[in-house]
This record gives C-alpha cells, sequence and structure tokens, in this order.
C-alpha cells in the first residue's frame, strides 16, 4: 500500500517577482513555496494547514497547473507535471479537479447547476451523447445529496451548502482521481460544515478518491485527514500521521497553532495553557534567517538564526524542522 | 436573577424589532428580543449568517440602513435612557464615546486617506473636546495600550501600511479611545489568522477587564465565546432561542439548537469520531419562515405542537438558564426521533 503513491512533490518551489511597477516600489521576490516535498497515496486524505501567506493555496495551485513553479518536481501516477505539452496537460488535467472555498464565485451565474455539471462532460468528450448526460447530470446530483430538480436552478436560488454541492458535483464529472479541497467549508455556516465533511468523506469511501485538503481549521483537518503537514513561510515545519501530530506535536509552531484554537467549553478553557506567540508572520519578501519561525519561537536558541533545519524523520514517519525536536 | 434591572444593568434591550423591505416581502431580521449586558459584563451573542445578531448591533447604534431597514418596535436602554427616543445629535454624542464598535473587517472600517494618527485624534478632539497636542499625547498612550511599538512612526502611517491584527489593534484603540463603558465587537477576529486570533482575545479580555469596559461580543464560533463570554445568547431566525452563562449553556444545553450547533464541530479535546453529527437541512429563508418555531423543520426532536406554536423563551427547571423549546425538558444527547 505504501508504494501506491499517486502524487510525488519534490522540492517545489515558486516565487513571485513583486514590485518596480508604477509606484516603483522596490523590487523583490516573494518566496511563497520554498522547497515543499510530500507524497500522497492513493485513496488518502493529506491535510495542509497554515496560517495566511504560508503557501498552501499556492502549493495547491501549482499542483493543479494552474501556476508554473520556479523549480521542483510534481509527480503524478509516475508521469512529470512540470514538463508535459498542452494537449498532455488537459489529459491529466480531468484527473485533478479542484474543489474551492467559496461555490458562489466558482459557478457561473448565468448557466444553471445542471448546464455547469454538464458542461465540462462535453467539452472533455467523456459523456458525448446530450441525452446521456442529462442522465450522468441528475446521478451526479444525487451522489451529492441533490434533487433532480435543482438542477433547473441558478447558483444565486442556492444556499451556501448547496452551491458548494454543486461545486463537488462538478469536480466528481470528471472522475477524478485526486481533488484540491482548497477550504472548502470555511465559508459556510457552522451547521453546513458538518453535512459537507461528511459528504467529502462518503464519496471518498465510495469512489476511491485521495484528497490533498488545504485549510486553516485544524479540528476540521484532525478530523477528516489521514496525515497533515503544518506549513510555515513557504516550507513545511511538520509532517505526521494524524494521531501523532496532533497527539505529539514536536515543532513549537505546531504547539502554539494547536495551542490557539479555543475549544467550546469554558471549564477547559478556563485552566487550558495557551501559547501566545509574539508577532506576525514575517513577510515571505524578506523572510527571516536561519529557522524561519526563530523570531516568533517560545524556545528559540543562539544557533536557530544562523541555521536552517531541516525537515527530517524524528520518530518514523513523523518529520519535524527544528533542530530541537 | 440574570435579568432583573438590578443596579448593575449597562444596557437593556427591549423587545426589539427591525425589519427589512425586501423584494421578498418584509424580514424579520430582529424580532421581538430582549436581552442585557451589566456593568463590566462580557456577553455574546452566537448564530450563524441570517440569524440577525449583526442587525442587533446596529440596532443599538441606530446605523441600520434606511430607508429599507428600520427598528419597527422595542426599547434600548443605555444607562436608563431610551436610544431611540435620543435626537440624531444626541445619538452621535453616544457612538464612539459612550458606546465604541469593533468590525470584523478593520480595513474597511478605516479612511485609507488619513493616517492612523488623524483617525485616532479625531474623536478624541471632536468627542472629550482635546487639544490636537492632549489628543496626540493620548493617542500615543493608546497604541501602546493596544501593543502596537514604536507608535510615535505608527501614527504617521496609514492603514495600508498596518498588517491585519496590527488594524484590529488599532480599531481597539480607536473603540477604547475615548474611555466608553460598552465595546460592541462584531466577529472581532473572524478575518485574522489563528495565532494572532488569539492575541487580540487576550488583549481585549485583558483591557475590558482592567478598564471596566463591558463587551457586548458578536460571533458564530462557540469556542470564541467559550473562553471570553460570561454569558451567551444563543440566536436563529431573528429570536434568541437559549440564553444563560457560558459554563450552564456549554455544559447542559437545552435547545436542540445549541445542541446541534456544540454536536456537529469536530474538538481537538475530543476522541476523534468517525462521522460528524451534522443539523440537517438548509438555514431558514427570513421572509418564508414556517409556522411555529424557526428550528421545527431541522429538528431531530420535533413534535407536532412546534409547527403550530412558537416557544417562549422560558426557564428551565433544573437547568438554571432560558430556552425556547417546547421539549427542553427532554433533550438528549441522542435524539428519539434521529
Amino acid at each position: 500500500m505504501p508504494d501506491d503513491v499517486l502524487l510525488d512533490v519534490k522540492n517545489l518551489v515558486k516565487h513571485f517577482d513583486v514590485g518596480g511597477g508604477l509606484f516603483g516600489g522596490p523590487r523583490g521576490i516573494v518566496r511563497a513555496v520554498d522547497g515543499v516535498s510530500f507524497t500522497l497515496r492513493r485513496g488518502e486524505t493529506l491535510g495542509l494547514v497554515g496560517e495566511s501567506g504560508c503557501g498552501k493555496t499556492t502549493t495547491g495551485r501549482c499542483i493543479l497547473q494552474l501556476e508554473r513553479p520556479t523549480s521542483g518536481q510534481i509527480l503524478f501516477e509516475g508521469r512529470e507535471l512540470t514538463t508535459l505539452d498542452d494537449t498532455a496537460l488537459r489529459a491529466v488535467r480531468r484527473k485533478i479537479q479542484v474543489i474551492f472555498q467559496d461555490p458562489y464565485s466558482s459557478l457561473n451565474p448565468r448557466m444553471t447547476v445542471g448546464q455547469i455539471i454538464a458542461e465540462p462532460l462535453g467539452v472533455h468528450g467523456i459523456v458525448p451523447d446530450r441525452g446521456r448526460r442529462a442522465a450522468r447530470v441528475r446521478e451526479l446530483l444525487s451522489h451529492v445529496g441533490l434533487l433532480p430538480q435543482h438542477g433547473h436552478r441558478y447558483p444565486h436560488e442556492m444556499s451556501g451548502g448547496q452551491r458548494q454541492r454543486v461545486g463537488i458535483a462538478r469536480a466528481l464529472a470528471m472522475e477524478p482521481s485526486l481533488i484540491v479541497c482548497d477550504e472548502p467549508v470555511s465559508a459556510l455556516d457552522v451547521s453546513i460544515q458538518a453535512q459537507i465533511i461528511n459528504l467529502l468523506e462518503d464519496l471518498q469511501a465510495e469512489f476511491g478518491l485521495t484528497y490533498l485538503f488545504i485549510a486553516h481549521d485544524l479540528s476540521v483537518v484532525r478530523h477528516i485527514s489521514d496525515r497533515v503537514a503544518v506549513m510555515y513561510l513557504g516550507r513545511i515545519v511538520e509532517l505526521a500521521d494524524r494521531k501523532s501530530l496532533y497527539d505529539d506535536p514536536l515543532h513549537p509552531y505546531t504547539r502554539a497553532l494547536l495551542s490557539a484554537v479555543p475549544i467550546p467549553d469554558p471549564e477547559l478553557e478556563a485552566q487550558r495553557e495557551r501559547i501566545v506567540l509574539r508577532g506576525e508572520v514575517p513577510s515571505p519578501l524578506n523572510p527571516p534567517s536561519g529557522c524561519v519561525f526563530h523570531p516568533r519561537c517560545p524556545i528559540a536558541i543562539d544557533r536557530c538564526p544562523t541555521v536552517v533545519p531541516e525537515l527530517r524523520e524524528v520518530k518514523p514517519g513523523h518529520w519535524a524542522a527544528c533542530i530541537l525536536a | 436573577m440574570l435579568h432583573s434591572a438590578d443596579v448593575g444593568t449597562l444596557l437593556e434591550v427591549k423587545s426589539l424589532r427591525t425589519e427589512f423591505v425586501t423584494r421578498g416581502g418584509t424580514v424579520r431580521a430582529v424580532d421581538d428580543v430582549s436581552w442585557d449586558v451589566n456593568e463590566g459584563e462580557t456577553v455574546a451573542l452566537v448564530g450563524e449568517s441570517g440569524c440577525g445578531k449583526s442587525v442587533s448591533a446596529l440596532s443599538i447604534m441606530r446605523l441600520v440602513a434606511a430607508p429599507a431597514g428600520r427598528i419597527v418596535g422595542g426599547q434600548i436602554v443605555f444607562r436608563g435612557k431610551d436610544l431611540l427616543k435620543l435626537s440624531e445629535e444626541e445619538m452621535r454624542r453616544v457612538r464612539g464615546r459612550a458606546i465604541g464598535m469593533i468590525f470584523q473587517e478593520p480595513m474597511t472600517s478605516l479612511n485609507p486617506v488619513l493616517t492612523i494618527g488623524r483617525q485616532l485624534t479625531e474623536g478624541l478632539e471632536i468627542h472629550l473636546g482635546l487639544s490636537s497636542t492632549q489628543a496626540r499625547a493620548r493617542a500615543t498612550e493608546l497604541l501602546s495600550m493596544v501593543g502596537i511599538p514604536d507608535s510615535a512612526r505608527r501614527l504617521r502611517q496609514y492603514p495600508h501600511q498596518f498588517s491585519g491584527g496590527m488594524r484590529q489593534r488599532m480599531m481597539i484603540a480607536m473603540a477604547l479611545a475615548c474611555e466608553p463603558a460598552l465595546i460592541l465587537a462584531d466577529e472581532p477576529t473572524t478575518a485574522l489568522d489563528v495565532t494572532i486570533q488569539a492575541q487580540i482575545l487576550e488583549l481585549m479580555r485583558d483591557l475590558s477587564r482592567r478598564l471596566g469596559v463591558a463587551m457586548l461580543i458578536i460571533t458564530h464560533n462557540l469556542g470564541v465565546v467559550a473562553r471570553y463570554a460570561d454569558r451567551v445568547n444563543v440566536m436563529y431566525a431573528g429570536k434568541i432561542i437559549e440564553r444563560g452563562t457560558a459554563r450552564e449553556l456549554y455544559a447542559n444545553p437545552r435547545h436542540p439548537y445549541t445542541l446541534g450547533l456544540l454536536r456537529s464541530v469536530p474538538r481537538l479535546d475530543e476522541a476523534r469520531r468517525a462521522r460528524l453529527d451534522p443539523i440537517t437541512g438548509q438555514p431558514p429563508d427570513l421572509s418564508r419562515l414556517p409556522p411555529g418555531c424557526a428550528f421545527a423543520p431541522r429538528c431531530a426532536f420535533r413534535v407536532e405542537r412546534c409547527t403550530r406554536e412558537t416557544p417562549p423563551l422560558r426557564p428551565i427547571p433544573g437547568a438554571g438558564h432560558v430556552s425556547a423549546c417546547w421539549e427542553a425538558e427532554h433533550l438528549t444527547v441522542d435524539p428519539v426521533h434521529a
């Protein structure tokens, strides 16, 4: 089973050039993703967590080939994506789908839900026959818990949760093997989030899907993921299976993140020790020397500003980028 | 005891009703709602989008957007005076002076073309009549109070030069500037990252304790409320459906909606569940509410009466707090109808 690697990301780097525009700001390079490596096994869910600007979404966009990586490799089913030509890429793209945070802005407001789901079936020639396409749309709607008559509605006539179901049906239409879920529940009301999470889990079991689940909510990530990678300033600082990461976090950043998550229990909260980090995430334009976390780290030592910690296997299957781990 | 108008009551909202006229008909965004805040206390209004929590706060400030929206009934008694009876001029003296505000998105509530210093000193000069030198000194003091270092330089900067967390600190400084008795904080940390959220919430709590300022926190996040609120009001479809001390309400929820919200979120302090227990169905359309209890269509404890009669907020025997549910005495963790 561990050999069944679906996606292999090796040393992914994505830098953006900024500045020097109309107002002549200083030129610079944003190191959005700075040497990220991980693998995804078929049928598993890897959670990718971190705060805004940590590079989790850019990592997802590179995998989706919506961004050209600056360097590094992305192997999907053994094929290197970064060097594929357009025709070959289009075939692969079918297999890698995405679910966005805001279903409203990712659905065409002038198309009915049925048309939105049917369109890629025609464009990619998955179901060329129109009559059968309608049947397939009904089938997809039922997979995501919607009724056939929902196909005649427009996105604005649906609630947030229903729209996210449409987004999921559209992704499923392509019969993908990998779905990049980019904050798929964070724009939804709390009472609806659980519905969508359960749906994603059901679909994974039914269709053998593999998920890259990008989110900032650590409780949701723990629920849905088999393994979890924590990102900070463009790097993975810790990577482990769910249980080890949450029960025994090795990186001080992971520990601080976990302690910052509020728990809906006043008794417990009153006793809980909270690690409040100093300062804010530095700019990826000018990341700190050595370990990028050292200016905020509560346990930093003399060597941290000079030594770049490598992501190393501290315990079997549990990786951390901290010299003290 | 919690609801008596004892000496400590700072703000008392009585039977407030705020409506919006929409193409789909009249929407009762806040529908006969009563609650209060005591001096120095932190009270939460919790609920999902469209439940009326933000409109409640806007109603207190009389900032509901007319002509579509208007307050059609009730009283908002602040320090013994009904704010709904004040002239616009008198109301302006309440806003930002006696009652401060903090919003979710600080960038949209700060003026992008004025320096941070000017935005802080403006209120001090208008409301407190300070000279520009005095206002400047007070602004410096306020910035350091909310943990913004290097205040002399910071006062010359513009909002876009501040990070999200710094802007929210700045909003807190502005809200505190005129030493208000009450701060309304509408989703104060929702737009912030988890670690910054923790910093801001700790700061708000410390300051409210140190300065004795009461706070109304409006949020959808039950976790945030657990740590910081003394009392909690849960709203659904324009009504308060449950209210109690935070400890009471979390330990012993007596409304199926509150119970459902608590049960549906995965929690870091519990063993991972194989499946989450969502609340079924969709949030209600306020222009087409069903008769009876608005939550009934989604409720696992529904009985026949629920679809006919709207349950009033009433004390629940043995619970020590109030709930608007006919079946409040009979709620179990696993609903019988599930």
